[in-house]
C-alpha cells in the first residue's frame, strides 16, 4: 500500500501516464500526416533503443542496425509474397532470419574489437544494400518491392487504416521498452555493462565476454528485424534506398543525440530527429545542412546528448 | 598440491620472457614471487591465467589441464588475479562492482535476495561500506585496488594471483594489507601468489619464495634462506650487498 501511495505521489509517474494518454489519443488529435510520421517514429525509436542494449550497455560500436531493419523488412514481404504466408506468420519468420543472420556474423565479427568492429559491421550493412538492389530476381532491386499485403483484419479491426495499425505498432514499441529496460535493468544488462567497462577484467572475473557480447547484438538485431517487419506491411512498398548505410548512420546519430546508456534517452533523440527532419521539409536542400549544425552543436555543448541537457535544466531549477 | 606448472616457456620475439618454469603450489600457501623487472613475473600470471598462450609447457589446477582454456574458463575454476596497473570497472559504484562479480560467480539467474547479502559481506570485510555508492572511477588508487581485491573475493577463488597489490601504498597502508591478505588466507582459506616489489611485505608475508631472473627460477624456498642465497643478493640486491 505504501508503495502504491510513493508511486502516485512520483512526478515520474505522473509523467509517463501523461504520455501514455498523449501517445493514446494521438490519432485524435493530429491529422493522419501526422500520425503517419509518429508510426515511422515509433519503427527508429524501436531501432534506437535496442541499439542503445549494445552501444550504451555492452559498448560496441556497430553501423548496421539499418541493414537488421531492411533484413527484416524485406524477409517479412518475401515471405509474404512469394510463400504467401500470412503476415501474422510472415513477420515472426523475418525476425528469426535477421536473429540468424545477427548470430552468423556477429560469432566471428565480435572476436575483433572496437573500431575493427565497427568497420566490418559498417561493410555488412553496404553488403546487405547491395543484395537488396542487384539480386533482382528476389528483391526486385532498384524498381522496388511492390504489392505487399497489408495486415490481415483480426477480430474486426482493419490494419490497413493508419489509425488502426498506429495502435498496433504502439503495443509492440511498448513491449519492446519494457523488456529492453527489464534486461537492461536486469544480470544480463549488468553482465553487457562489465564488457563494455573493461573487457579483459570481466573476462578475469570468469564472463564470458564473447558469448554477452553476441547477445547483446543478437537481441539488437532482433528488435531491429520486428520494427523492419512492421515497416514493411505498413508502407507495402520496399526500396532499397531506405536501407542504405545512411540508415544506419542515422541510429547512430539518434542514439548519441538521445544519450547512450538509459534505453530512454535515444527514444528522445529519435523523436526529436525525425520531427526536426519533418519540420525542415520546407526546405529540402538546406534540411540536412540545418540539422548537421544542430547536431555539433547539441554533441559539443552536452556529450551526454538530450538525456543529460534535461538533466543539467533540473540541476539548474533546483 | 593445487597449481603445478610444467616447462613454461614464453618468448616475445627474441626475449625469453619465461623459460622452461617449472612450480608447484601447494594448498593454502603464500607464496611469494620476487625478481627484478622483466624477469617474467607478470608474464607468468597471464601465462597461468590464459590471457597469453605458452609456447610449450603446461599449467595444472588440481590436477586437470588448463593450459589451453580461455582466461573466463580459467577463472570460473577458481583461479582469479589483479593486474599490475589497476584495472576496474570506472563507471559503476562500488556495490555494482561487486555485485558484477557476484552475479558471474553465481550465474545470471541468481536473484537479487542470494547476491546483496554477498556483496554486503564482502564490503564488511574490506571496509567499503561507506564507498558502496561511490562511483569506482572517483576513488583513489588504493581503493580502487581495494574493490578489485573485493571483486576477486566475491567470486570466491580456490587460488589468488595478486600482482603488486602494495605498489603505491605507504608503510601503514601496507601493514593494513599484511593484515588483511594474512586473514584472507586463514579465514578464507584461499591460497595465494603474490608478486611484490615491496621487500620487507614479501618477506613478512610469505612462507615461500620464488626468485625469477630473466624468466628463470634461480631461487627458491623460505623467506631468510632466499635472501642468503649469494646469486639472489648478486642479481636482485646488487652486487656487493651483505644483508637483504
Amino acid at each position: 500500500m505504501l508503495k502504491i501511495t510513493h508511486f502516485l505521489k512520483s512526478k515520474k509517474t505522473w509523467f509517463y501516464i501523461l504520455i501514455s494518454l498523449l501517445l493514446i489519443a494521438l490519432p485524435f488529435m493530429v491529422s493522419e500526416y501526422i500520425t503517419y510520421v509518429v508510426v515511422l517514429t515509433l519503427f527508429y525509436a524501436m531501432i534506437v533503443s535496442s541499439y542503445d542494449l549494445l552501444l550504451g550497455y555492452a559498448g560496441q560500436l556497430s553501423f548496421c542496425q539499418g541493414a537488421f531493419y531492411g533484413i527484416g523488412a524485406y524477409a517479412s514481404a518475401l515471405f509474404s509474397i512469394k510463400a504467401g504466408f500470412p503476415v501474422y506468420l510472415s513477420i515472426p519468420l523475418s525476425v528469426v532470419i535477421t536473429a540468424l543472420v545477427a548470430a552468423g556474423v556477429g560469432y566471428p565479427a565480435l572476436r575483433l574489437r572496437g573500431a575493427y568492429f565497427a568497420v566490418t559491421t559498417f561493410f555488412l550493412a553496404h553488403f546487405v544494400y547491395l543484395i537488396f538492389l542487384n539480386e533482382v530476381w528476389l528483391t526486385n532491386g532498384p524498381l522496388g518491392l511492390r504489392g505487399i499485403k497489408p495486415l490481415e483484419a483480426l477480430g474486426g479491426i482493419d490494419f490497413s487504416s493508419t489509425t488502426n495499425y498506429y495502435y498496433l505498432v504502439l503495443v509492440c514499441f511498448a513491449a519492446s521498452i519494457y523488456i529492453l529496460y527489464r534486461t537492461a535493468n536486469s544480470n544480463l544488462g549488468k553482465m553487457f555493462i562489465s564488457v563494455r567497462e573493461d573487457e579483459d577484467l570481466a573476462e578475469s572475473f570468469g564472463i564470458n565476454t564473447s558469448l554477452y557480447k553476441l547477445v547483446a547484438f543478437v537481441i539488437s538485431a532482433l528488435v531491429a528485424g520486428i520494427a523492419g517487419g512492421l515497416f514493411a506491411h505498413f508502407f507495402r512498398l520496399l526500396h532499397p534506398s531506405t536501407f542504405t548505410w545512411l540508415t544506419s548512420e542515422m541510429v547512430v546519430i539518434m542514439t548519441l543525440v538521445g544519450g547512450i546508456g538509459t534505453i530512454f534517452g535515444p527514444l528522445i533523440g529519435a523523436s526529436v530527429v525525425m520531427f526536426i527532419l519533418e519540420f525542415l521539409r520546407f526546405a529540402p536542400e538546406l534540411r540536412f545542412v540545418i540539422w548537421a549544425v544542430a547536431l555539433i552543436i547539441i554533441l559539443i555543448y552536452e556529450p551526454r546528448g538530450l538525456v543529460g541537457l534535461v538533466e543539467r535544466i533540473r540541476r539548474v531549477k533546483r | 598440491m593445487i597449481l603445478e606448472v610444467n616447462g613454461l616457456t614464453k618468448h616475445f620475439g627474441g626475449v625469453r620472457a619465461v623459460d622452461n618454469l617449472n612450480l608447484v603450489i601447494n594448498q593454502g600457501e603464500i607464496v611469494g614471487m620476487i625478481g627484478p623487472n622483466g624477469a617474467g613475473k607478470t608474464t607468468t600470471f597471464n601465462l597461468i591465467t590464459g590471457i597469453l598462450k605458452p609456447d610449450s609447457g603446461t599449467v595444472k589446477f588440481k590436477g586437470e589441464n588448463i593450459t589451453n582454456l580461455k582466461p573466463f574458463q580459467i577463472a570460473r575454476r577458481g583461479i582469479v588475479r589483479t593486474f599490475q596497473i589497476v584495472k576496474y570497472f570506472p563507471n559503476v559504484t562500488v556495490f555494482d562492482h561487486i555485485y558484477i562479480g557476484a552475479i558471474a560467480k553465481n550465474g545470471l539467474r541468481a536473484d537479487r535476495k542470494t547476491l546483496e547479502p554477498m556483496v554486503n559481506e564482502t564490503l564488511q570485510f574490506l571496509h567499503l561500506k561507506d564507498k558502496k555508492n561511490v562511483l569506482v572511477k572517483s576513488l583513489t588508487i588504493p581503493f580502487k585496488k581495494r574493490v578489485e581485491l573485493a571483486t576477486s573475493l566475491v567470486l570466491k577463488p580456490k587460488l589468488l594471483l595478486l600482482d603488486e597489490l602494495m605498489a603505491g601504498l605507504n608503510p601503514a597502508e601496507i601493514d593494513e594489507y599484511l593484515e588483511l591478505l594474512r586473514k584472507i588466507n586463514r579465514e578464507l582459506g584461499i591460497t595465494m601468489i603474490v608478486v611484490e616489489h615491496v621487500m620487507k611485505a614479501v618477506m613478512r608475508l610469505c612462507q615461500r619464495i620464488i626468485v625469477l631472473h630473466f624468466g628463470r627460477k634461480i631461487a627458491e624456498g623460505p623467506p631468510e634462506e632466499v635472501s642468503r642465497n649469494p646469486e639472489v643478493v648478486r642479481v636482485y640486491l646488487g652486487e656487493g650487498a651483505k644483508y637483504a
